[in-house]
């Protein structure tokens, strides 16, 4: 993959000119597959069932999908440093227990406290797994897994190993609100998405989490501090897991300590399928952003086609996989 | 008798440019072949196409009258091609019986592994090749010239007629060498046919029967290897004489900018102290693991010192941190450019706007066209050749990634550089550009550190010259001494820790 260089074919008689036109039209078709496979997902399903491109339906698909772009987008900047953060989905219990327990015991106007401390939990808990990771030298996989383990635990210990129900109507609220027909926390989806997408492409940040995930040999004897930076990304990913959890618990208006299991993969699955190298420094969070969209609307539009939810499994399996097989060949294609 | 290999009329291009132009030569059976050329002269490309890693555009390859038109890898490796690459890629925790048979393991009629049989016929195969070599042994104990002869035992089970080695021993120390000879010497003896690459004359006169020169993707040269002459097949190699490679060097200034005292790397190991003035050039001589490396490391602060003080101007530099040498302004260019130089990835601004990142930020952001500027500026110094400043630097040549490593330290508050093999990699004529740089950057009143394995670069690119053996200091060479014929001989002997000099 070092060498991006083309490859003329042997027995190609066609002119210099037509292969080039030609190997552009192809080039910009492979370049935006995910999106052109978006499309054709969407109108299928619109063709399908009316219901599908109504706004009723896409207010649902975007609200349901704020908690997970939240996590898949710490997610995109962890893989980018060549890292994985298991520990999101048990940080999203751990910050939507700790904001259900605070809140109800709280007053009313001290519930921001409740948020609050829960991302607060979320960071701390990204720190940690950072820490480790940058100071420690223990893997990203090994230091997050046991991250996993551990917030589950304490999501549990807070709750007392049971779901913490009755929480107060203002609570709700946050999840709840709407400006100009759409949820808060979509907005708080979006606006997330176009500041990372500006810090990754504009900031020094940015440029140096890809650095340090395309070499980050490199990128040490070029100045960057790689061990601060690596702790920067996994409290970011820490703190938007807490904000997830908070999400979570005022929209199901309880904090079930099992809330998030499993989110992890998904937010990986989406990064990857946005074409994010698990290797680290080639990615983009736009990319993330197209594969959050296809594994909603693909759940959305299954689930109105009303396709039991185990088959539902198989075929994201099967996305996912043929995704990432895409990309990678669509890549070599491009290096040869 | 017909040769083994018969290539005709082999062309090759990368997106219009070709490497690889009408090359026809014939390989006999038993025969050693040398393959010299500069880098990128198109020797890893004909490897590659041999062993079926890259398809040729056009000309025909014959292995035994076998037309290979379809080749791939593996049917090169069926046919009795094998190759042991300059990089070599063992499996260090499993033994060197598990690297001999991986992918052609000897099965039980159960389907396992029948290791008995396997250690029966890694004993022979080693014995064949007069080895002591345990085939328990985990592959990481073996020293690298061993790992090498593994390798191509390796290639030879699997029934190989035609071996390319490529760089053979060009990382392996001078005792070993003998060794692998040896070993090619006895492939030769049992028919088998031999292509490899190699930098060291005398190798080509010791073991070839044939010498190729390559020279940009033209064969250049064919002969016998006994009416080669070293300089005919230099001359060929490189296209001209090599003498008005090094740039003329001004006289240094007066003030000292850079003081390393009693620097020591290892516990209980010897100290380094030098001095280098402003605008000179001060070269550090030595074998491959004579610690210049880690002298340059340690500077720079990527490798923790014992003890030691450095003082630029009159500053002094807190050691293990290459914030603060950037800071203090140090510069580096890295010996392993792609492992240590470069994000291959990102492009030419980003690479080159790296290291004084903080010079081009607002509130965090990157000013890019500030950047722009600067970077581009200092490209256009160091002569960069490409498309644009966006391109990743992945895509450019050797010669000018390394052009992007020495020259976004330009333009700034550097005032000592430290070069560890700059040219490495680097072909003939973006390495005269690169001398050049060099010399600009001394005469601007920078400090040149320079570490080099190639003695022609020591004498003409330096105002003096330390040669460093085990991590300590065994003697330095002046201007005047640089000069004398001797001078050469006279850093090996420094070197290879002979006392007597010749004058």
């Amino acid at each position: 993959m070092n060498q991006k260089l083309s490859i003329t074919k042997t027995g190609n008689f066609r002119t210099l000119q037509e292969k080039w036109t030609n190997q552009r039209v192809v080039d910009l078709l492979v370049r935006n597959s995910l999106l052109i496979v978006i499309l054709i997902v969407m109108v299928y399903f619109a063709t399908q069932n009316e219901r599908f491109a109504s706004f009723g339906n896409l207010r649902a698909v975007l609200i349901a999908a704020a908690p997970f772009a939240l996590i898949a987008l710490g997610q995109t900047i962890v893989i980018l440093t060549g890292g994985i953060d298991l520990s999101v989905g048990s940080v999203v219990a751990m910050g939507a227990m700790s904001a259900a327990w605070l809140s109800i015991r709280l007053p009313p106007e001290q519930l921001w406290l409740a948020i609050v401390i829960a991302v607060i939990l979320g960071t701390l808990a990204g720190i940690i797994n950072g820490l480790v990771i940058a100071y420690l030298d223990v893997p990203p996989f090994v230091a997050t897994l046991g991250m996993l383990t551990g917030a589950s635990g304490i999501a549990y210990v807070i709750g007392g190993g049971a779901p913490i129900n009755g929480l107060p109507a203002e609570f709700a609220v946050i999840a709840n609100t709407k400006i100009f027909g759409l949820q808060f926390p979509v907005y708080l989806m979006i606006g997330s998405f176009i500041i990372m997408a500006l810090i990754m492409k504009y900031s020094a940040f940015g440029l140096r989490v890809y650095a340090i995930g395309g070499n980050r040999v490199a990128a040490e004897v070029a100045g960057v501090n790689a061990k601060r930076t690596l702790v920067q990304v996994y409290a970011i990913s820490g703190s938007l897991a807490g904000v997830s959890g908070v999400v979570l618990a005022s929209r199901v208006g309880s904090g079930p300590p099992s809330l998030g299991v499993g989110y992890e993969l998904l937010a990986i699955a989406a990064v990857v399928i946005g074409g994010a190298s698990l290797m680290g420094g080639r990615g983009t969070v736009w990319g993330t952003f197209l594969g959050l969209i296809i594994i909603q609307t693909l759940g959305n539009g299954l689930d109105i086609m009303i396709v039991p939810s185990y088959w539902q499994s198989v075929i994201n399996g099967v996305v996912i996989v043929s995704a990432v097989a895409v990309d990678v060949w669509a890549n070599r294609r491009r290096s040869r | 008798m017909a040769p083994v290999l018969e290539i005709r009329g082999l062309e090759k291009s990368f997106s219009g440019i070709t490497v690889l132009k009408n090359i026809t030569f014939s390989v006999e059976q038993g025969e050693v072949v040398a393959l010299a050329g500069e880098n990128g002269a198109g020797k890893s490309t004909l490897f590659k196409i041999l062993t079926g890693q890259l398809r040729p555009d056009k000309g025909t390859i014959l292995l035994n009258n076998e037309n290979l038109d379809r080749i791939d890898t593996r049917i090169a490796r069926e046919l009795g091609i094998g190759i042991v690459p300059q990089e070599l890629s063992p499996y260090p925790e499993l033994t060197v019986l598990e690297n001999l048979f991986v992918g052609r393991e000897i099965k039980t009629k159960f389907g396992y592994l029948d290791r008995p049989a396997m250690l029966g016929e890694s004993g022979r195969m080693l014995g064949i090749f007069g080895l002591d070599i345990n085939p328990s042994d985990k592959m990481k104990s073996l020293s690298t010239a061993y790992t090498q002869i593994v390798e191509i035992v390796k290639a030879t089970t699997w029934g190989a007629k035609l071996i390319l080695l490529d760089e053979p021993t060009s990382s392996i120390p001078e005792h070993e060498v003998e060794q692998l000879h040896e070993i090619v010497r006895t492939l030769k003896g049992q028919g088998v046919s031999i292509i490899f690459t190699t930098h060291r004359m005398s190798e080509i006169k010791q073991l070839a029967d044939r010498v190729l020169v390559m020279r940009d993707g033209v064969l250049i040269m064919d002969a016998p290897a006994a009416q080669a002459e070293p300089e005919a097949v230099v001359t060929a190699m490189i296209g001209r004489d090599l003498g008005n490679l090094f740039p003329k060097l001004s006289k240094p200034g007066k003030n000292i900018g850079l003081v390393v005292q009693d620097l020591i790397l290892h516990k209980n190991g010897p100290s380094v102290s030098f001095e280098i003035r402003e605008g000179e050039i001060l070269a550090l001589g030595g074998l491959v693991g004579a610690g210049r490396t880690e002298i340059i490391e340690t500077i720079y602060g990527v490798r923790t010192a014992v003890s030691g003080n450095v003082l630029v101007g009159t500053k002094s530099l807190v050691l293990g941190s290459p914030r603060k040498a950037i800071d203090i302004g140090i510069a580096i260019v890295p010996e392993d450019r792609k492992g240590a130089g470069l994000v291959l990835e990102r492009s030419i601004a980003e690479n080159g706007g790296l290291p004084r990142l903080r010079d081009h930020l607002a509130a965090g952001f990157v000013k890019i066209r500030s950047r722009k500027r600067t970077v581009g500026e200092a490209m256009v110094r160091v002569s960069l050749k490409s498309r644009s400043l966006d391109q990743p630097a992945g895509t450019l040549s050797g010669g000018n990634q390394q052009k992007i490593v020495i020259g976004r330290w330009l333009g700034g508050e550097t005032k000592v550089l430290l070069l560890d093999e700059p040219t490495r990699g680097v072909d003939v004529g973006a390495r005269g550009e690169i001398y050049n740089i060099i010399r600009d950057l001394a005469d601007a009143g920078l400090c040149v550190l320079l570490a080099s394995s190639d003695t022609p670069e020591l004498i003409g690119l330096s105002h003096r010259v330390l040669v460093i053996r085990d991590g300590s200091i065994t003697g330095e060479l002046k201007r005047d001494e640089l000069d004398s014929p001797s001078a050469q001989e006279n850093i090996f002997r420094l070197s290879s820790g002979q006392e007597t000099l010749v004058s």
